[in-house]
């Protein structure tokens, strides 16, 4: 196959299925989710819920200058911008826009090229910026799993790419193997959006809620897990403070 | 449950196939999403969807009658299965109905607007009736759970009689008015399948597929959830089903003799053989097996006799509902992919919401348990990412939910949307005029052309400077290019522009910032136009004045350049007959195969045309 009919295949077949892929499966984990916070409450023994404060506690956290804003003011400045970007070009860059108005028949508004390519840029060097900190900063090593590190620099692809490909004076044939990389790296985001962390998109409402739930599950939960398990004698909390080697020995490790 | 897991795995995946084409085939229609035509207006969805899956449904009101008119009680477990099959099957038959009908928001039409000469309102009633008649035998199992019903529950059962013989007068109302809509085409279906009593022979298959599918349904579930399989009672359905299948035999081999049609079975074609195909799948084979006691007694020959039944009439049904419609074109119909899609889709839904009320309500006398929902169970790993999903329920939805996300993606990444804008246009690529003095001007290689006198109209013309008079655009450093060059397609507007010739890395390889302007997105707005690098793209003298990068078809093309021409000759010089259509397209032969074409003298011999004098009124256009 040459190179444009792989261009073809990404932004045709391949694009609809991880396009239709993404809005589907982020239905499907917001349906699960919202089935499982009512078998909670199902459960739960006592119903009072604060639904007042956990609502409160998602408003503050949909603001992004607030509490991260006071103990880490960087990362919650350059974390800013990189959503910015992340969700202002793909969907309101004119090209993309056009493509749009080329597959469904209608448009909506652009951002201006120079505004796009300025958050194009900033996006660029957020995603640069955030995955530089989750190296060097401990506690934030600490905390990550691999897809921390993976996300941002995957997010970073198409957006170099892209500006790349719109501005750089460039062989056709180095266009097409940019562009398909541009549009290879969009898919792949697009279809792992729903299976990843990036479905806080659509579960971030509900987060709070979850956690606001999972505390009514229904009375001595924990004793009953241990007694399933075996371990009837032994505290179903954690007295010691967590380490690596505090693992739950094997009925015939224990014997 | 580890089988009924991976079936519900499978069917969620098909069921999510077909919703995604579904969405297709109500956005854009019955002419993108299948392969019907005017000639072949009903499919697979007809044949399979509808007819089929209410001969299937026959099992419902044999069981009931066997039960409860003719008290064999012994019959009596399998007495709600059986309803149930018959309620989902009509259910799938009304939803396969809504997608070939289209326009389900008019499905209450048939109340109201009467039309008693048609069959089809017939059917349409008859499955109203019966499908309400279905739901009020059924609703006292699931009514059995529920307390709040309990008293509706104890008026159903006091009425279970009258419904049970509505059900059965329905019933077979149905199974043989189905086959009455045939009765209007004795010409178009074939005559080995023809015949005045089709609705006798559609109610009697009826009557042994619905015994057939009962077998099947028992054991296929007695598979799944590892259940004792009922072959004691399904012995003697066998028994019952082979006697019904000899009398469909015999009245269909009568009916063909008694016509005098039987001749046709020594004749030639493929339709013959099918034929045979179709009553041994049918008839012969399950007969066979049903009649020797050794099979008829053993679980796997029961099973696949039935199978073979079942397959048989569904067969049957989709010949008669279409395959074997002839004399409608040359081509045969073949469902697409998105009608398998839809029918397999429907079936699988169907499937699930039976597995849903035997794993939910009594149908059966026990409840099939699902061992991992014991809560003294030990957790177990998933083989996918090594997680616990949860219990059963919880770990269900997760993978189910996952298999019809995943399929419906796959739908709509399979789908293509360019048919539904643009099938019926069929590329045709144009081939150059042929020759010399005279120019073969054939397009489309049909044989069907005009023989141009090319040096005639050039010394008429006034020589080589009149080329530009035709040729008004040229390929760079080109004179004359052909007409084809640009009007690429014979019926359809082409790109006169061509993108891989100036960017294309077999082209010229041009960066793309020496047209596009650089930074804004690369559309045509934004890019040189082509008299900005090609200065001699447009013929010295040309008449025709291009605005716009879209050519004209070829057809269109040469019409209007020749007849504009003539209906301005056609005035100076008194011919009238020159602008009208017999004035070119005088030959009718191929350009290969007639050598003696008289191409100096233009006229073959015998060719001319005489016309009717062209009204003066009309003569100027």
């Amino acid at each position: 196959m040459s190179l444009e009919s792989w261009l073809d295949f990404a932004r045709g077949p391949l694009f609809r299925l991880c396009f239709s892929l993404m809005i589907l499966g982020l239905l499907r984990i917001l349906v699960l989710t919202i089935l499982g916070m009512k078998e909670a409450w199902d459960r739960s023994a006592d119903k009072i819920v604060p639904w007042r404060d956990l609502t409160v506690q998602t408003a503050k956290w949909l603001v992004p200058v607030s509490s991260l804003w006071r103990k880490r003011p960087i990362y919650s400045a350059v974390s800013v911008v990189f959503h910015a970007g992340l969700l202002l070009v793909p969907l309101f860059l004119p090209a993309h826009v056009l493509l749009w108005k080329r597959a469904v028949g209608f448009a909506w508004a652009e951002l201006p090229q120079a505004l796009a390519d300025w958050l194009t840029l900033a996006a660029v060097a957020a995603g640069l910026g955030l995955f530089a900190g989750r190296v060097f900063h401990s506690a934030a090593r600490a905390l990550s799993r691999r897809q921390e590190y993976v996300w941002p620099l995957l997010l970073v692809v198409p957006f170099a790419t892209g500006y790349l490909c719109s501005h750089a004076v460039l062989s056709p044939r180095a266009y097409q193997w940019l562009m398909l990389l541009h549009v290879f790296a969009g898919n792949l985001i697009l279809l792992l959006i729903p299976f990843t962390k990036i479905a806080h998109c659509v579960l971030f409402p509900l987060s709070q809620y979850v956690s606001g739930l999972a505390w009514k599950f229904p009375p001595r939960a924990g004793q009953r897990v241990a007694e399933t398990l075996g371990y009837a004698d032994r505290p179903t909390w954690v007295e010691r403070p967590r380490v690596a080697t505090d693992r739950i020995l094997t009925p015939t490790e224990e014997a | 449950m580890a089988r009924v897991r991976r079936l519900k795995f499978f069917l969620w995946a098909l069921t999510g196939l077909a919703a995604a084409v579904g969405v297709f085939r109500f956005l854009f229609g019955l002419g993108a999403a299948t392969n019907l035509s005017d000639a072949y207006p009903w499919g697979v969805w007809i044949g399979f969807d509808v007819m089929s899956g209410v001969a299937l449904a026959a099992g419902g009101f044999i069981v009931t009658a066997t039960v409860y008119i003719f008290k064999l009680e012994r019959f009596h477990v399998i007495v709600r299965p059986a309803v149930l099959t018959a309620f989902l099957g009509y259910v799938a038959v009304a939803v396969g109905l809504l997608f070939d009908l289209g326009l389900p928001w008019n499905i209450w039409h048939m109340l109201i607007y009467w039309n008693p000469h048609s069959p089809l309102f017939e059917v349409g009633w008859c499955v109203m009736l019966y499908l309400t008649v279905l739901t009020l035998e059924f609703l006292p199992v699931p009514a059995e759970e529920i307390s709040r019903l309990a008293s509706v529950r104890r008026f159903l059962v006091k009425i279970r009689l009258p419904l049970v013989i509505a059900g059965i007068g329905l019933s077979t109302l149905h199974q043989s008015s189905l086959g009455s809509l045939f009765l209007i085409m004795p010409e178009y279906l074939h005559p080995l399948w023809y015949s005045p009593i089709l609705p006798v022979l559609f109610l009697v298959s009826a009557i042994g597929l619905g015994l057939a599918m009962v077998i099947f349904e028992s054991h296929t579930t007695a598979y799944f959830y590892y259940r004792k399989p009922e072959t004691h009672l399904m012995a003697s359905l066998a028994a019952a089903a082979r006697w019904v299948l000899v009398v469909y035999l015999a009245l269909r081999f009568a009916d063909l003799a008694w016509r005098g049609q039987l001749h046709h079975l020594a004749g030639a074609g493929w339709q013959v053989w099918w034929f045979w195909f179709e009553l041994a799948v049918m008839a012969f084979v399950p007969i066979a097996i049903f009649s020797l006691p050794q099979t008829r007694r053993n679980q796997t020959w029961q099973w696949a006799g039935a199978l073979f039944g079942v397959a048989g009439v569904v067969l049957n049904r989709v010949n008669v509902g279409g395959l074997m419609h002839q004399g409608r074109g040359d081509r045969l119909y073949w469902p697409s992919w998105t009608e398998i899609t839809i029918s397999a889709g429907i079936v699988s839904a169907a499937v699930l919401a039976f597995l849903f009320f035997i794993e939910h309500f009594r149908v059966w006398q026990e409840r099939p348990v699902d061992p991992e929902a014991d809560p003294r169970k030990l957790p177990e790993l998933s083989a996918v990412g090594a997680t616990w999903l949860g219990v059963p329920v919880v770990a269900n939805r997760t993978v189910y939910s996952l298999a019809f996300v995943g399929a419906a993606a796959l739908g709509f990444a399979l789908i293509h949307p360019q048919p539904a804008s643009s099938r019926g246009i069929v590329p045709v690529p144009v081939h150059n005029a042929r020759g010399a003095d005279v120019l073969w001007i054939d397009g489309n290689l049909d044989g069907y052309g005009v023989a141009f006198p090319h040096a005639d109209h050039e010394k008429r013309e006034g020589g080589k400077k009149s080329c530009a008079r035709c040729h008004h655009m040229n390929l760079p450093r080109d004179k004359a290019s052909p007409c084809g060059v640009c009007h690429r397609d014979m019926y359809a507007p082409s790109d006169a522009f061509r993108h891989d010739w100036h960017a294309g890395p077999r082209g010229a390889a041009l960066p793309c910032v020496k047209c596009h302007t650089p930074g804004r997105p690369r559309t045509k707005e934004t890019a040189k136009t082509c008299d900005q690098c090609h200065k001699d793209l447009v013929a010295e003298g040309a008449v025709i004045k291009v605005k716009q990068y879209q050519a004209p078809s070829y057809t269109e093309a040469m019409h209007r350049l020749c007849v504009g021409c003539h209906v301005e000759r056609a005035a100076s010089r008194h011919k009238p007959d020159m602008p009208r259509c017999a004035w070119c397209h005088k030959e009718r032969r191929r350009f290969v195969d007639a050598p003696d074409l008289d191409f100096r003298g233009l006229r073959a011999p015998g060719s001319e045309v005489v016309l009717p004098p062209l009204p003066e009124s009309k003569s100027k256009r």
